[in-house]
């Protein structure tokens, strides 16, 4: 099988996203050929799901609201029950150009990369930067990743990500479920993976509000923190 | 009336609800052997208070009170710490049975659209 031709799942996870998720679904469609597009949607109250069938996604709906990482997840589990070879992470939100989906799945298709990040500081190439509190939280963990791991990722709160077969298997067992994204960083990296980060443009938010608020930020940091020094412990004690 | 009786009554009022619960199957044995073992305990320090006097003695405790109260919130801790960890466990087999049914739901919903076509 040529590397053309790999079976690529897009999974879209989408909580109340109506007036960004249609949009998301044809940009995905026009710019990527012969991709299956899977918007998970996790218990929206709006027309979410409706909006992406007319886009032409196919739409899994949660019965209730999981949370980011179990509606992930839900994809990572399609995608291995199908045997996709390469699941691409692709926010609901409009924020994630779909035009950088063929260069995230690149590193995979060559297979040099199980799971490659699409990142907004690597390159100084403008777009979306974040505010100044949220950029700085993101420093932390890049730090935190840093020292305990020894990876560096320069955008580890990314949602944009590629993975391929390894990975789907992974992480349809297990996946953090709230703020899952540094964390799964962590995870990939005590399962061997080969992590690769490529330069991304991301846009502002067009429609509704970013899931992590101001009154959250703390007990984001403190959990994605706490959650990344247990998974440290518990590799230790697995290698003793 | 005298206290110890009054905490007999008590602690054999809560075995006796805990068994009626069980035997309605409100609630199962499995999470009533819990309370089951501590109202029991409290049936027998409150008959035999003298034995609990010593034990908070032996212990060091300058008043009963303070051991009774003691031992009390460390049962409770115990057993609020195993509800939290069953209620975990509940919830988690809540989203993978969530995410069962929205792949399994979608899955019949293509199936149905591919008998129609045929």
């Amino acid at each position: 099988m040529s590397p053309a031709d790999k079976k690529i799942l897009v999974i879209v996870p989408a909580f109340n996203e109506c007036g960004n998720i249609g949009r998301t679904v044809q940009e995905i469609r026009h710019t990527i050929q012969g991709v299956d597009i899977l918007v998970i949607n996790d218990g929206s109250k709006d027309t979410t799901a409706q909006e992406a069938i007319q886009a032409g996604g196919m739409v899994v709906s949660l019965p209730f609201n999981l949370g980011i990482g179990a509606a992930v997840q839900t994809g990572f589990q399609y995608a291995q029950r199908h045997q996709y070879d390469i699941a691409v992470q692709i926010d609901g939100d409009g924020q994630h150009d779909a035009s950088f989906l063929d260069k995230i799945v690149g590193p995979i298709r060559a297979d040099e990369a199980d799971m490659v990040v699409g990142s907004r500081f690597l390159e100084k190439t403008g777009g979306f930067q974040s505010s100044f509190s949220r950029r700085m939280g993101i420093g932390f963990f890049v730090h935190l990743i840093n020292v305990l791991t020894g990876v560096k990722i320069k955008d580890p709160t990314s949602g944009f990500r590629a993975y391929n077969k390894k990975m789907i298997a992974l992480f349809s067992e297990y996946y953090p479920h709230d703020f899952p994204e540094p964390e799964a960083i962590v995870l990939a990296q005590q399962a061997g993976a080969r992590i690769v980060e490529l330069p991304v443009i991301m846009r502002p938010r067009e429609a509704g509000s970013s899931s992590i608020r101001y009154f959250k930020t703390v007990y984001y940091m403190t959990k994605v923190t706490l959650a990344i020094l247990l998974y440290m412990i518990r590799q230790q004690r697995g290698e003793s | 009336m005298n206290i110890h009786v009054v905490a007999i009554v008590v602690s054999v009022a809560i075995f006796l609800f805990v068994i009626e619960l069980v035997r309605r199957r409100r609630l199962t044995f499995k999470y009533a052997i819990g309370w089951l073992l501590v109202s029991a305990g409290a049936i027998f320090f409150a008959v035999f208070y003298r034995l609990l006097f010593a034990c908070a003695a032996f212990l060091g405790f300058e008043l009963p009170s303070n051991f009774i109260f003691f031992a009390l919130f460390c049962v409770f801790i115990t057993l609020s710490l195993l509800l939290t960890v069953f209620l975990c466990q509940q919830n988690n087999r809540n989203d993978v049975m969530a995410q069962k049914i929205a792949l399994l739901e979608f899955e019949l919903k293509e199936l149905k659209k591919k008998l129609k076509v045929e």
